[in-house]
């Protein structure tokens, strides 16, 4: 009752739940409701906390201390009561305690710091701060010598030479541990600038020094052989951080061939790969590390997202069943609800199979469905075991359950299917008579036959495979389960749909009520209620747009495509166009970038402020083509003309600007939106230089040019998962071999 | 150098890649599937050493049938990579097949060393093995193509 009341208003709640104490006696609980009874006084302490009622809620907390069973969760809840209400030093004394429970826990630093007055949500602090928090931080860290959290933390805030001892200090030991994770540890290092800088110099240092002496610089004690290894690991993954791939896969290797036993190894190197553009060699690659462990179900996971990135669905399935019980081992992947439908469903839509993409975006949806219904699970449970506040968390994140980012991709990727659909529609039923009424009869009675002979075996297997099922079910438990057997397995039927823009508009409404900030909604929202000529809807996207991002390519495109849209349209006719007519006149002034100017101008302009980004100048191009089709040749040339600054770094290579990814993108506008073949290639032949590993400019070094035989390997691996070439493995043979044993001939 | 820690792990069908992996490295030849197949069957001769968790030497070894009734070891390979050599692996691992022999009252253990290895025929003295015999053309494609036969004769256990 508690809890419903709770929904409308916390003070009633509490009134309710004073009401319950009063019934009971003082020695109440008995031994065995402990754990309840504490779990609701502990709730009832943070609804007064969130009736804004402190006093109360920090006096109600100590007086019933010793019936609190959860002594963690009291001190905790005790802290935040203390915080809000502004008693500093009791707080602090506070946290210090936490921290001797928990040295690691980063949330107890953080409240410490918020006590000392020095903590700030970006990071930034002034001199004087940082002179501070360091000595409070040498000071924890004396006082806790084994915690990590301790010695992290200060990289954060420090700057230069400080910084540059502090992270030296922290990296050495790890380093000489051999602590696979040192990387995605100093990772969010790289975006604070100059400290990438800093970083670099450091590790080549550490490298020079191991490899000459085999200790660190300005020590003595040698360091164990390991720890070149962990060190040049560390240096690949950092030029791969800084998009210096040729230089990163010239590291990797050599720590390959130092130590070929380690898996991590492999892993980096395939991510690297993957970076540069070469995504088949990458799946290879990262199938070599999953048969150095083939108990090890995090490297077969990793393998199986390559193998998808890779556009190879069927052995990336076979590779992910081997993890799952045996007998219908489709259905039970999909039971363990780990969302790689995700991963294949934009597999199968890079490859244009939009039947099957929809189906695996379907199933996403509809595993978040069930996570909605499986709430109902828990209402009486938790009530009966009184665990309040975790339940009401859960019933906050089911609320939330469709902002996740999962649901996000899936419900885009779906309403992406339709829109192809509606543009492109497959052929239909009747039109596929038509086409066959053409043949001769001789190739009709073929084409008939070769009909039947498919359906008849598609039926036998289907039989085959339900048999197997219940067989093995039946085997297993006795009981007779009869799997719904998918009576669509390819989407066939999904595709068929009268109305694809219906369906997208069920997801688009679920995206737009849980994810508003996201300009991916806005944008898919403008794309839909365009073609459904619903010109309102989609200005109202559009203003979304530039609320969150004016100055984004993307919110500038639509932009300009709507109002031209608009502006083309015949004058309004009936009440309704009239009024929408009125709506657009009303608004149009509001919005800053076409106040007073033609949309030519308002491109030119864009273009002016964003001169030296490239996808801005796309943006700008294809506009340009749109408003005026007789410049075709200078929007070319506005593409062409992007500079790509190379920043260059003391002796190391020069680093470019441009991304792999956004250089795909504008490829595919100079092939299908400006159409110029000629300068598309041009373009490609440039990007192959910028992008020596990409397969899609077909690099010198892509496996698409020197390694041709790894298609015909990841073709003929269909049949097994264990073909691993000894690929990029230099295979050295180490000096002196001292211990020589017999050969097998 | 600060000690660090070796430990020994057997060979299963799961790990059996590292153990390729090794091979592949240390020595010029590729094994036969009938390697692979008797070192997984020679139960505890069989070990991956691991030097701060990371995998870096093997011995791997063949139990052989000898009349009457009895059995000998065969040791197949055995190597560290080279990074990795005079840390005391490589004789960790053999004293372990060596222990394992004598609880298991194995009279004989012997190997194929090349010719001109003179550093793996010291190493195998210093354990109490001595070259018996000499073959010749026991290589084909390696110079020089002769070998020697190392072994070691083990006196039995004497029962408790």
């Amino acid at each position: 009752m508690a809890l419903c009341t709770r929904i409308f208003s916390a003070s009633k709640a509490i009134e309710i739940l004073e009401a319950y104490e009063g019934t009971l006696d003082d020695d109440y609980p008995p031994e065995n409701e402990r754990c309840e009874h504490s779990e609701m006084l502990l709730y009832k302490v943070s609804l007064l906390e969130e009736c804004g009622l402190l006093e109360k809620a920090l006096e109600e907390l100590h007086k019933k201390e010793t019936k609190i069973v959860d002594k963690l969760a009291y001190k905790e809840q005790e802290v935040s009561l203390l915080v809000k209400l502004n008693r500093l030093e009791e707080a602090a004394k506070l946290y210090r305690a936490l921290l001797y429970m928990n040295p690691d826990n980063y949330r107890y630093y953080e409240g410490l710091q918020r006590c000392a007055g020095l903590y700030s949500e970006k990071g930034q602090y002034s001199s004087d701060e940082i002179q501070r928090l360091d000595a409070l931080y040498q000071s924890l860290q004396q006082e806790y010598t084994w915690s990590s959290a301790a010695k992290r933390i200060p990289l954060d805030f420090l700057q230069g030479e400080r910084f540059q001892a502090a992270v030296d200090n922290y990296i050495r030991p790890l380093l000489t541990k051999g602590v696979p994770s040192l990387f995605s540890d100093l990772s969010p290092l790289y975006d604070q600038p100059g400290k990438a800088d800093i970083l670099e110099k450091l590790i080549l240092e550490l490298e020079d020094s191991l490899k000459k002496t085999g200790c660190f610089p300005g020590r003595t004690v040698k360091e164990p052989p390991s720890t070149l290894m962990w060190t040049l690991f560390l240096v690949a993954q950092h030029y791969d951080r800084r998009s210096q791939y040729g230089t990163a896969l010239a590291k990797i290797d050599e720590a390959i061939s130092h130590t070929p036993t380690v898996i991590d190894l492999y892993s980096v190197k395939s991510r690297i790969l993957k970076h540069a553009g070469d995504l088949t060699a990458a799946a290879a690659l990262a199938d070599e590390a999953r048969c150095m462990d083939l108990a090890d179900r995090y490297i077969n996971s990793e393998c199986v997202k390559r193998m998808l990135q890779a556009d190879q669905v069927s052995l990336a399935e076979k590779t992910a069943v081997l993890f799952t019980k045996d007998g219908d081992q489709h259905n039970n992947l999909y039971d363990m609800q780990c969302m790689y439908e995700l991963a294949s469903g934009e597999s199968y839509f890079r490859q244009g199979e939009l039947g099957k993409a929809l189906k695996k975006f379907l199933a996403v949806e509809k595993h978040y469905a069930d996570i909605t219904e499986d709430q109902f699970d828990f209402h009486s449970y938790c009530l009966r075991k009184m665990t309040l506040r975790t339940y009401v968390e859960m019933l906050k994140f089911q609320d939330r359950l469709h902002s996740h980012s999962y649901f996000c991709k899936a419900a885009a990727g779906a309403i992406r299917c339709y829109l192809k659909l509606f543009d492109s529609p497959p052929k239909s039923a009747t039109e596929k008579d038509e086409e066959m009424s053409k043949l001769l009869p001789s190739q009709k009675k073929k084409m008939r036959q070769k009909q039947r002979k498919a359906e008849a075996r598609a039926k036998k297997e289907a039989e085959s495979k339900n048999e197997e099922i219940s067989a093995s079910n039946v085997s297993k438990s006795g009981k007779r389960h009869v799997k719904a057997v998918d009576p669509d397995p390819h989407g066939e039927k999904l595709l068929q749909v009268e109305d694809p823009l219906m369906e997208a508009t069920k997801y688009l409404k679920l995206l737009q009520k849980h994810s508003p900030d996201s300009l991916e909604t806005h944008f898919l929202s403008f794309e839909v209620n365009m073609r459904k000529q619903k010109i309102l809807l989609a200005f109202q996207a559009v203003k979304n747009l530039m609320r969150l991002d004016a100055e984004n390519p993307l919110s500038h495109r639509c932009l300009i495509r709507f109002f031209n849209k608009v502006s083309s349209m015949p004058a309004p006719v009936s009440d309704a166009e009239r009024l929408v007519w009125s709506v657009l006149e009303a608004e149009r002034p509001a919005i800053s970038q076409l106040h007073q100017k033609s949309l030519t101008d308002a491109n030119i302009s864009f273009l002016r402020e964003h001169e030296n980004s490239l996808m801005h100048r796309v943006a700008v191009a294809e506009m340009l083509y749109l408003l005026e089709p007789n410049k075709k040749s200078e929007a070319v040339k506005l593409i062409e003309d992007s500079p790509n600054n190379m920043v260059s770094i003391k002796g190391a290579p020069p680093v470019q600007l441009w991304k792999l990814e956004d250089c795909i993108a504008v490829h595919e506008v100079l092939e299908n939106v400006l159409i110029d073949k000629e300068a598309a290639s041009r373009w490609k032949a440039r990007c192959a230089e910028c992008f020596p590993y990409s397969r899609y400019f077909e690099g010198i070094r892509s496996s698409v040019v020197s390694k041709a035989y790894l298609n015909n390997l990841i073709d003929n691996s269909e049949n097994g998962a264990s073909n691993h070439p000894e690929l990029n493995n230099s295979i050295a043979l180490n000096g002196k071999l001292e211990t020589f044993k017999d050969l097998k001939i | 150098m600060k000690q660090v820690a070796i430990s020994l792990d057997a060979v299963r069908e799961k790990n059996l890649m590292q153990l390729k992996k090794l091979n592949v490295v240390l020595f010029p030849v590729r094994y036969n599937d009938k390697y692979y197949a008797d070192a997984l069957a020679s139960g505890e001769f069989t070990k991956l050493a691991y030097y701060s968790d990371i995998c870096v030497g093997a011995i791997a070894c063949r139990l052989e049938k000898k009349d009457p009734g009895a059995v000998r070891v065969y040791i197949m390979t055995l190597g560290v990579l080279a990074p990795y050599r005079g840390l005391g692996i490589g004789t960790e691992l053999l004293n372990h097949v060596l222990e394992q022999c004598s609880k298991q009252s194995i009279s004989e253990i012997y190997l194929h060393v090349q010719t001109n290895n003179d550093d793996a025929i010291n190493f195998y003295k210093k354990f109490g093995f001595e070259v018996t015999e000499t073959i010749q053309n026991y290589y084909t494609n390696i110079t020089p193509p002769d070998c020697y036969v190392v072994s070691k004769h083990l006196e039995a256990q004497p029962r408790k």
